[in-house]
């Protein structure tokens, strides 16, 4: 087999061996969907989902803790249909994971501290979609982790300021938003 | 300074199964199987040879009953393709 030959398998076996954006983007609609309709819902059902004082606290982690188990096993199912787990889909599985850790120490810490934890959450989402978009190079990603990023920033400035309809709307533009539109594009890593 | 080709690479499956696992953190033997579009016995045994050579690891489990291999690059495989690779270039423009 000739140089040229070899360098042309190298290429083709390479550029086979894509990474598959579009189980990622199922994964940032799903969650961006679940959780700007859990914050409606929280919205406009106050009375119902503050009805206890740990009402709100169940509904805020048993709904994210299915999603969480949905997620776990799509993509479990997406790997091995695969066959395959590139760098960068490590990566991105590693950092979501300790994503997911970080979600639950904040939800815990916040009920001790008897505190609101959207702004922190918001903040931690924002840095982890920052690092998911700098990873896949996919600049709707980046504008919308810098979204959630302000959002939260916006919490911090006026206190005031509806945190359940700050977090619908981060949710939306940070998550659904570059989702669909990672999920329209032939955008291969 | 020209090196030697490394002859554990110049055979097609091996080149393939090397480019693939360079890119990818694990891989499986099916997917192998399909990108290099060869027969299982064939693949086993050029895999062998890689393991054997310590370019490779195999990992041999069970799910949902069937067994599954699941194959990495070593160091040292990365290491050898890398200077295989190499060499490839300044031949190729020798080529030229």
């Amino acid at each position: 087999m000739n140089h040229s030959k070899q360098l042309s398998l190298i290429n083709e076996a390479i550029n086979k061996t894509k990474e598959q954006l579009k189980p990622t983007s199922v994964n940032f609609i799903f969650w961006g969907l679940l959780i700007s309709m859990m914050s409606l819902i929280h919205y406009f059902f106050s009375e119902f989902i503050q009805k206890t004082a740990y009402s709100s606290l169940f509904y805020w982690t048993t709904v994210p803790i299915i999603g969480m188990v949905i997620t776990v096993i799509y993509n479990i199912k997406t790997s091995v249909r695969l066959g395959y787990e590139t760098h960068i889909g490590r990566a991105l599985k590693l950092v979501w994971g300790v994503f997911n850790i970080a979600w639950l120490v904040i939800v815990v810490l916040s009920i001790f501290k008897k505190q609101n934890p959207v702004q922190e959450i918001l903040f931690l989402l924002g840095i982890v979609l920052l690092i998911s978009a700098l990873l896949i190079r996919f600049t709707p990603l980046i504008i919308g982790a810098i979204a959630v990023i302000s959002c939260s920033v916006l919490i911090a400035i006026l206190p005031s300021i509806n945190v359940l309809l700050i977090n619908a709307v981060a949710t939306f533009v940070g998550l659904v938003i570059p989702g669909l539109s990672l999920y329209l594009s032939k955008k291969h890593v | 300074m020209f090196e030697p080709l490394d002859k554990l690479l110049t055979n097609p499956i091996r080149l393939m199964v090397m480019s693939v696992l360079i890119k990818v953190s694990d891989c499986d033997f099916n997917y192998l199987k399909k990108i290099t579009n060869s027969t299982q016995g064939n693949l086993s045994v050029q895999l062998k040879k890689l393991a054997e050579s310590e370019y490779i690891s195999i990992a041999k489990s069970f799910e949902n009953n069937y067994p599954k291999t699941k194959l990495k690059i070593t160091k040292k495989g990365i290491l050898a393709f890398e200077n295989h690779f190499k060499n490839l270039k300044k031949y190729q423009n020798l080529d030229l």
